[in-house]
């Protein structure tokens, strides 16, 4: 049975990574506004693997993009790591994405004119961090989801599974606290899916919360927290 | 710099060459700009130096004191004869100046034996003064101190080259020389023996003929360089008032001395032309006349800079469209790189840089080729075209801007895009 969403309180708070207080998104003018995200409660404990899902424009997207900092709630607070990002300055939320927050698309979002170990590269790029520094990390980073011997190769020479992969490892030579995925196997077979899979939940093991989203309920049972997306209203599967 | 701008700007660099036929694109548009910008730039520029010079040739180191108001004529005019020349001399003493009083006339003129009156002026000068006209001689000599005035009997002449234009159009100056004018001199006939002509100080003479006729007048410059002048001795207009003297002077310093010295006399300062009309003798500092020739040539330039201005603004609105649509292919590109950390700012200066980068390869490219035709077009029709370093500089300045002004548009889009909108797009 589910049940809604409790206000968010007490210590649960102080120690949790993501916070949403009467966090709600609408998009488009006041005549046609869409309300994408209704007026939404809820923590996330540091070190969880939450998965959403929900039917198709019921608002998961739009709900992952207000949580990863790349759209504000146009009503509501959203705490992060402590911090009320509702109000961050563009230069901000760009900080707090380069060094917070890990994506994964469905569509892996490579880069295609450069090889997988620039793909990687990139947030640290951002970080302004030095060449040599950036290399040597994506080169980790690609071993660590077991592309080591793809370091120089094009996007468009990898498999779906490997493309992913890519994109994992981009998403997490960031070190974030908290990665978000949107459908992270909607896009590929079984076999490449679970591999997906598990580097996700080896990388939660290690202490990175995680918060995605899926239509496969076999991937939603993996994992420790289920919540439900209707009409832009979250509940929880208990 | 920072590193973190230097990488940013970076990966601009690296689309560029990553895509190399899309930047080609690009930097072929700028590559036509900038060759014509510096095309016309050399001709045009190249132009108004050449002017600049050929107006030094009428003496820049010589003032005039001459009568006011010459523009408006009928009108009564100051005493300037030969005591006012003794007051220059007196004036000017240990600066070394030569002073030139002229007595002028206009006449009608016509070749030996030719038919067909010109107008003409006829200057009566002193041997000195071809030192304040500083013009060379095309051919023959200049006049002397012995020679015949030509009041009684046959005298002598020196004809500059819009009189020789006139009065003998199909002949070289060489075999103009022994020829003989006759001139009407206030009713007086008189015969004039060519001894000498001068070289035409305006270079593009033609140009600026078809220019006046393109324009149904004439130019100030082609006016003012076209005198029709036909000198004679000092002698041959008797010994009334001077119409102008003409002072040579050894040095800018001693110029601008005597120009102190004479103002002391006369108050009228004739470098502002609205003293043309005023009253008085005026002193007139040719270098001032000169300098506001040349600016008037400016006009020309003026003219041709406006062409390619035109071009290069179509070349931004063009690379502008071409950098947007590009931009547009790209949104997936710009989402992701917000998401990982670019701010909005991070992805305009990304986008600046390719535009910068692809014009400024273009313009590189277009140097040469407007080289190129310029040097064809001069070996088709004979224009002043100047090659200098520093056009070159100025067209690179150009291709820079003009990357700069295509990139406005395509970076606000890139950087305004919302990452969340294009990101959460589904695959179906
Ligand atoms: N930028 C936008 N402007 C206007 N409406 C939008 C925008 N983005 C999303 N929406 C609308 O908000 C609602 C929720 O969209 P969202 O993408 O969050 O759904 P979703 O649950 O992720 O769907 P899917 O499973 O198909 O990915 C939809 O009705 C969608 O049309
Ligand atoms: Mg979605």
């Amino acid at each position: 049975m589910a049940e809604t969403v409790q206000t968010p309180s007490g210590s649960d708070v102080e120690t949790a990574i993501a916070v949403l207080d009467e966090a709600g998104r609408t998009y488009g003018g006041s005549s046609v506004a869409v309300e994408a995200l209704k007026p939404t409660n809820l923590t996330v404990a540091r070190g969880d693997l939450v998965a959403v899902m929900g039917p198709s424009g019921s608002g998961k997207s739009t709900l992952l993009h207000v949580l990863g900092c790349l759209d504000r709630p146009t009503t509501g607070r959203y705490l992060l790591d402590g911090r009320d990002v509702s109000h961050f300055a563009d230069r901000e939320l760009a900080a707090v994405r380069n060094n917070t927050i890990g994506f994964v698309f469905q569509r892996f979002h490579l880069l295609r004119d450069e090889t997988a170990q620039r793909n990687v590269e990139l947030p640290l790029l951002y970080a302004g961090i030095a060449r040599p520094e950036r290399r040597k990390r994506a080169a980790e980073a690609l071993a660590s989801v077991g592309l080591a011997e793809r370091v120089t190769h094009y996007p468009g020479k990898l498999s779906g599974g490997e493309q992913q992969r890519v994109a994992l490892a981009r998403a997490l030579v960031k070190r974030p606290a908290l990665l978000l995925a949107d459908e992270p196997t909607g896009n590929l077979d079984t076999a490449a899916g679970h591999r997906v899979l598990e580097i996700i939940e080896e990388e939660n093991r290690g202490g990175t919360t995680v918060i995605l989203i899926t239509h496969d309920p076999e991937v939603s049972a993996r994992a420790r927290r289920r919540l439900t997306m209707r009409d832009g209203v979250l509940t929880e599967e208990t | 710099m920072n590193r973190r701008f230097r990488d940013i700007a970076y990966e601009g660099v690296l689309h560029v060459v990553r895509r190399p036929l899309r930047s080609l694109l690009t930097a072929l548009t700028s590559a036509i700009a900038i060759a014509v910008t510096v095309n016309v730039i050399s001709l045009s520029f190249g132009f108004e130096e050449d002017i600049r010079s050929d107006v030094d040739l009428f003496g820049r180191l010589t003032v005039d004191v001459g009568r006011l108001p010459v523009l408006i004529p009928g009108a009564r005019r100051p005493s300037l004869g030969p005591p006012e020349a003794r007051l220059i001399e007196k004036k000017l003493d240990g600066l070394d100046a030569v002073i030139v009083p002229r007595r002028q006339v206009a006449a009608n003129a016509r070749a030996d034996g030719g038919d067909g009156e010109q107008r003409v002026s006829f200057v009566a000068a002193p041997p000195a003064y071809l030192k304040t006209l500083n013009i060379p001689m095309a051919a023959g000599r200049w006049l002397q101190d012995d020679d015949p005035d030509g009041v009684e009997g046959e005298g002598v002449c020196v004809l500059d080259a819009a009189a020789v234009g006139l009065l003998f159009p199909d002949t070289d100056a060489e075999s103009d020389i022994g020829r003989v004018i006759e001139v009407d001199v206030a009713g007086t006939k008189r015969r004039h023996r060519v001894i000498g002509v001068l070289e035409d100080p305006l270079r593009y003479r033609e140009l600026f003929d078809a220019f006046d006729e393109g324009r149904g007048s004439r130019t100030l410059t082609s006016s003012l360089l076209s005198f029709r002048n036909v000198y004679v001795p000092e002698t041959a207009l008797g010994d009334g008032q001077f119409t102008g003297i003409s002072i040579a002077m050894p040095s800018e310093d001693a110029l601008e001395e005597a120009r102190r010295r004479l103002l002391t006399v006369w108050s009228v300062d004739a470098g502002d032309p609205k003293s043309l009309l005023t009253g008085g003798v005026g002193v007139f500092v040719r270098k001032d006349w000169m300098d506001a020739l040349a600016v008037s040539t400016r006009q020309g330039t003026l003219l041709g800079n406006l062409v390619w201005v035109i071009i290069v603004i179509v070349a931004v609105i063009m690379i502008s469209t071409l950098n947007l649509i590009t931009v547009r292919e790209r949104y997936d590109e710009v989402a992701l790189r917000r998401c990982e950390g670019a701010r909005r700012r991070d992805v305009a200066l990304q986008i600046t840089t390719e535009g910068v980068l692809m014009s400024l390869v273009g313009g590189l490219a277009g140097l040469p080729i407007g080289y190129a035709g310029a040097a064809l077009l001069r070996h088709i029709v004979d224009f002043p075209f100047r090659f200098e370093f520093k056009y070159a500089a100025a067209a690179t300045g150009v291709a820079i801007l003009l990357g700069l002004f295509a990139s406005v548009l395509p970076a606000r889009h890139a950087a305004r895009l919302q990452p969340a909108r294009v990101l959460g797009r589904r695959l179906r």
